[in-house]
């Protein structure tokens, strides 16, 4: 049994490492501290049953776009848990967050083109589609699908892109919070 | 330094101007380099979004260039006007980064006057910016020596010292620059963040009021201030403060797009009441804003822990089973509501009557959440006997059925207790055999498929290992390979057997088999490299490693990345193989880890005051503060002591000479081959540098190459003039961090007795006797600090007759010691723990140091240990009680301390029976033997070979991949 629940600042070192034991795009701790601290409900951590963190979810909310959305920067589930589903669980928990704290109209990732378990658990399980496909996108030369899941009773926004909406977006989309800006390199990948 | 020169007048700039300067030189560097490489997608994404930024802050009406430097009256009051408006040019080329431009001004002012002292201060924070260090400290203190009474030239002193992460300093110029300008809100706020990066509470509390009192109608400042008081121990003043801040706002506030800052400065006014005491006032306070808390979830647990603290047990019972139909996979839940339920106890201990209502209660919960693993898991702790095995066996069933393979490690914290491990052990044989009989589980008649078979002996592999008895989990894992060749995670499993069973080649060629099996996932790649790492295979493990890093400089991806289990791993091989450079070099890089880590908080003492994420941003100050507690950091202070205790202890000129002198000529000669290519890279790196150091600053000035390495490989370390004063470095930490650590006063005891600080020698033994005092290692060090301070001949100096006094009052206080000499005391050391194999080790050797003439006697008493028959009850074979690492210990005691190499040998024989896996005793089955698969000499891929790269094709025989295709069939 995996323990699902938000993270909290002391299991961010285990994020790191985990993230750097499973996934080839890494980051150092202060990306990590800039999400906690922007968007504290987007982090989850699956965490066995020996108190071992063995999955994350690393979320955040894009405050560019017109339309108010989050975006999963970095999802992963160690090897040695794989078929608990829990990479699903995860994804869902930092999804419900995102439509009930900041009513998200959708979410959005990056996945490899190769990686097909990957796109198999977003498309199918989760219910993403591919939005677009971003030529060269990984640092060796991969393609990435930029893939978007909108949210219940949003479907309709779907081509509605620089229309206002109504929603209570506080930091999401507010006009003046503009963060400490980081690298647009989040990608979102589960180890196979 | 990004936006230092911050708008005062207006808050939004300020975050606009940081954002933009960040950005702007991000999507600057990072496309120069990706225009090189033809990575022009990337490039394009974040130039564009540089421009975005770029147009919002220029739509911004109220943005111009003004700082408090160029807005300050007094500022170049005492230039002409051309001088005047060059200077607001150095000002403006400094914050756009335009150094040389800057640099061209401050000339021309200096030209006409050249000893203006704000002028020279700017143009040294310029040169600051373009990496000549010496230059800008020096212009920038003539600056203030030349006017001393300019706030301007202080501030930028300050803003020197706090560019080196020197806060001390920087704290003292801001002082005086406010001395000045009492109240200039930049260098406040300035000082304001650096006390609260140097945690001077109580500076920050006051500076912070002193923003609020010039400020009050900024959000900010009120925020600020309560935060500064919560800081410094007053949650109830804070509460005030954000009380006071609710009485200026409107009624309909939150505007839209502020309900999330509004939600947490509720929810962190709620935490502060509740951290106060207040429970009641907390909840209350937290039911009339509901409306307005758009986090619902935090809301829910606020609610449930504010009711339980209140006794409230109903309402927060019915609290946590809404949380649980929200997500049944947080235990935190079914903590919470045992707690409810009066049905919780921290050892696990229940009385019969407890355990059937918990019984109970996760029946009712199983049947309510079908999909929750948890409500099965939970119930294996606390049922007993007969109930558990029928639990367990209902839960492992289908997890086999399925093929988890994290079930082992789920459930391995069952065998901590004295019976479950037995009757795991015969449920899961009786399940072997059934399946392999019938094709079912036992009493039923559902067909299983096969792999079932497959992972159940995977369980029990994994169950002979824990159990220690590697022959028969061997002997599974390898029926399980056997019956499917490609399923990855056995070949993983089998060389963590291999590890334990002592042999570290063949764990790491296992590790290397299963990484060949899937070359795209980084993490059996990871665990491959941990592998060839503990079998001492560096180079091997770095050139596996770095096929998953980014392009360019690749071994130092690792190390940006702030990857320490490398670190780590690598060091810890480094110090095995007697290279003490490199090994210091790897731990000290945790170590500069961990201070950039506790740098990088720096930023956030502004940004979350904007951000409102006051709860996260506290709990994010309270990590820093424990930060060089986490496990990474403890082990790396650890073993650079280590490291540094070495080269005390072995002199700098015949360290090398002696590991030279053990080695064979074969090897003595690759050595220095080795050595000699170093040489040769390390003079072309060299070369580099100074290539490098000439072409860092580029025509905009900006800096775009990192800086080589100037000892890659830790010589410079070793070369270190004293070794305990280093190690005295690290040491303070662990104490501070780790005090309930043995480890830490182990250490502090062997650096002190070094230094001949026997005072504080011996406040690590009495740490030791208090944290375990029938600890071995304890023991030894008793025994060795008072023959070691009783030997020594009669006090003379003042020092001496002072120690010699405390010890001589302190020594009865010794419970140990009353009444008794040490070898009295060593005696019944022995009669307390006579059957355990480190206790006689500890005996054996401290006789020998107290009387050296007790040396066969010594020896008798380990060879005359018994290595005890624990695991009787399976058929397949028997568990002893020794471990592998103890006998190794015994055996260097033997061979090193008690000198005698006959008994080593015996000794090694023996064990080689016992652990006939072992290189290190070179047992019948370890890779040393010549007819051993995975001897080294018979291997192709021998340590520096280029393994295959995780993006080609994989490659898989036909067989192989029928077998596969059958698998996936299967399961």
């Amino acid at each position: 049994m995996v323990c699902i629940r938000r993270a909290t600042v002391d299991d961010l070192l285990a994020m790191q490492a985990c993230n750097l034991m499973c996934l080839p795009e890494n980051y150092q701790m202060k990306y990590y501290l800039y999400h906690i601290l922007s968007w504290p409900q987007l982090l989850y951590v699956a965490e066995d049953y020996n108190g071992r963190i063995v999955g994350y979810v690393l979320a955040k909310m894009d405050e560019e776009s017109n339309e108010c959305h989050g975006h999963i920067t970095s999802l992963a589930v160690l090897r040695t848990h794989r078929k608990l589903g829990l990479a699903t669980k995860l994804m869902t928990a930092a999804q419900a967050a995102m439509e009930q704290v900041y009513e998200a109209e959708y979410v959005s990732l990056h996945v490899r083109r190769s990686n097909r378990a990957a796109f198999h658990l977003y498309t199918e399980t989760l219910g993403y589609k591919i939005h677009d496909v971003e030529a060269k996108y990984y640092a060796d030369g991969e393609d990435a699908y930029d893939m978007r899941k909108y949210f219940k009773g949003k479907q309709n926004h779907q081509h509605s892109h620089g229309h206002h909406h109504h929603h209570h977006g506080g930091g999401c989309c507010s006009g003046d919070a503009v963060e400490t800006t980081q690298p647009e390199d989040a990608k979102a990948t589960t180890s196979k | 330094m990004n936006g230092f020169f911050r708008v005062s007048s207006d808050q939004t700039c300020l975050i606009l101007l940081a954002a933009y300067e960040e950005l702007k030189t991000l999507a600057y560097s990072v496309c120069s380099v990706r225009v090189e490489k033809g990575r022009f997608r990337k490039c394009r994404l974040l130039c564009s979004a540089a421009r975005r930024v770029e147009k919002r802050i220029v739509r911004h009406s109220f943005f111009f260039v003004a700082s408090s430097l160029s807005k300050s009256k007094k500022m170049g009051a005492s230039l002409p006007t051309k001088e005047a408006n060059l200077f607001k040019l150095i000002v403006k080329s400094y914050e756009t980064k335009q150094y040389k431009k800057g640099l061209k001004a401050a000339d021309a002012i200096l030209k006409k006057f050249p000893s203006h002292g704000e002028t020279l201060s700017m143009k040294g924070l310029t040169l600051n910016c373009m990496d000549r260090k010496t230059e800008a400290y020096e212009l920038v203190r003539l600056g203030v020596k030349n006017d001393i009474k300019s706030h301007v030239c202080w501030h930028v002193l300050g803003l020197l010292y706090r560019s080196d992460r020197e806060y001390r300093e920087a704290i003292k110029c801001y002082r005086n620059a406010l001395r000045i300008e009492p109240d200039n809100l930049e260098i406040l706020r300035d000082l304001s963040l650096l006390q609260a990066q140097m945690r001077d509470l109580s500076g920050f509390v006051e500076t912070r009021q002193q923003l609020l009192t010039l400020k009050p109608n900024h959000r900010m400042n009120w925020i600020g201030f309560a935060v500064s008081q919560h800081l410094n121990s007053n949650a109830s003043k804070a509460v005030e403060i954000l009380e006071a801040f609710e009485g200026t706002l409107e009624d309909d506030y939150p505007p839209e797009n502020e309900l999330c800052e509004h939600t947490e400065m509720i929810l962190y006014k709620v935490s502060l009441l509740e951290e106060s005491g207040a429970f009641d006032k907390a909840l209350e306070e937290l039911h009339r804003k509901e409306s307005k808390i758009v986090d619902k979830l935090s809301y829910k647990e606020q609610e449930v822990s504010l009711l339980s603290k209140l006794g409230r047990l109903e309402e927060a019972k019915k609290l946590y089973r809404v949380l649980l139909s929200i997500n049944p996979d947080n235990y935190r839940y079914y903590e919470g509501l045992q707690k409810c339920l009066e049905l919780y106890s921290e050892n696990g201990q229940y009385s019969s009557d407890q355990m059937e209502k918990l019984n109970a209660l996760y029946q009712s919960l199983s049947e309510q959440y079908t999909r929750s693993s948890a409500v099965k898991r939970i119930p294996l702790d606390f049922l007993q006997d007969e109930s558990f095995k029928k639990a367990v066996g209902k839960y492992i069933k289908p997890l086999l059925t399925k093929g988890v393979p994290s079930l082992f490690s789920d459930i391995s914290s069952l065998y901590d207790h004295p019976r479950k491990p037995d009757i795991l052990e015969q449920l899961l044989i009786e399940m072997e055999n059934s399946i392999r009989t019938t094709g079912s589980y036992p009493g039923s008649d559902v067909k299983e498929p096969p792999s079932t078979l497959l992972w159940t002996l995977f369980f029990l592999a994994q169950h002979y290992d824990k159990r220690g008895q590697y022959d028969v989990a061997l002997g599974k894992i390898d029926e399980a390979i056997a019956h499917t060749p490609t399923v990855i995670d056995l070949y993983s499993v089998k060389s963590r057997i291999m590890k334990h069973a002592g042999d570290l080649t063949a764990a790491a060629a296992l590790a290397d088999e299963a990484r060949c099996m899937d070359l795209a996932d980084r993490y059996i790649n990871s665990e491959c490299v941990k592998r060839m790492l503990q079998a001492n295979q560096v180079a091997l493990a770095e050139k596996t490693a770095v096929l998953f890093t980014k392009e360019g400089d690749q071994i130092n991806n690792l190390h940006d990345m702030q990857c320490m289990w490398y670190d780590l791993a690598s060091g810890d091989s480094y110090f095995r193989q007697g290279d003490l450079g490199r090994a210091l070099k790897k731990f000290l890089a945790v170590e500069k880890h961990y201070s950039d880590i506790h740098e990088d908080q720096f930023d956030f003492h502004s940004y979350c005051l904007r951000k409102m994420t006051l709860r996260s941003y506290v709990d994010m100050l309270k990590f820093q503060d424990r930060l060089h507690s986490f496990p990474y950091f403890h082990k790396a202070a650890v073993k650079a002591i280590r490291c540094y205790l070495k080269l005390h202890d072995s002199p700098k000129s015949t360290a090398e000479e002696d590991e030279m002198s053990k080695l064979a000529p074969a090897q003595k000669k690759k050595i220095k081959k080795q050595k000699k290519a170093e040489a040769r890279a390390k003079k072309e790196a060299e070369g580099k540098s100074e290539e490098s150091t000439a072409s860092v600053v580029s025509k905009s000035g900006k800096r775009n190459v990192k800086p080589v390495d100037p000892d890659p490989h830790g010589e410079k370390l070793i070369q270190v003039e004293e070794p305990m004063a280093e190690a005295s470095k690290y040491l303070r930490l662990l104490q501070k961090y780790s005090p309930n650590s043995l480890e830490t006063h182990l250490l502090s005891f062997e650096v002190n007795m070094r230094k001949q600080k026997f005072l504080l020698a011996f406040q690590a033994v009495k740490q030791l006797l208090k944290l375990d005092a029938e600890n071995p290692d304890s023991h030894r060090s008793l025994v060795k600090f008072f023959l070691k301070t009783g030997s020594t001949s009669a006090p003379t100096t003042e020092a001496e007759k002072l120690r010699w006094s405390v010890l001589e009052a302190e020594r009865p206080s010794i419970s140990q010691l009353q009444n008794k000499s040490l070898v009295e005391a060593n005696k019944e050391f022995l009669a307390r723990h006579e059957v355990s194999l480190v206790h006689r080790a500890a005996y054996a050797e401290m006789l020998y140091l107290l009387d050296p003439s007790k040396k066969t006697e010594s020896i008798k008493i380990i060879e005359d240990s018994t290595n005890k028959v624990v695991q009787l009850n399976g058929a397949l074979g028997l568990a002893r009680e020794w471990k592998l690492k103890d006998c190794i210990a015994v055996h260097k005691l033997l061979d090193t301390v008690l000198l005698d190499s006959e008994a080593a040998s015996r000794w090694k024989a023996r064990c080689a029976e016992y652990f006939p896996c072992s290189t290190y005793f070179e047992g019948k089955r370890s890779s040393v033997m010549p007819d051993s698969v995975y001897n080294s000499s018979r291997k192709s891929n021998e340590n520096g070979d280029t393994p295959s790269h995780p993006m080609g094709q994989t490659e898989l025989s036909d067989g192989q991949l029928e077998a596969l295709k059958s698998l996936s069939a299967s399961t």
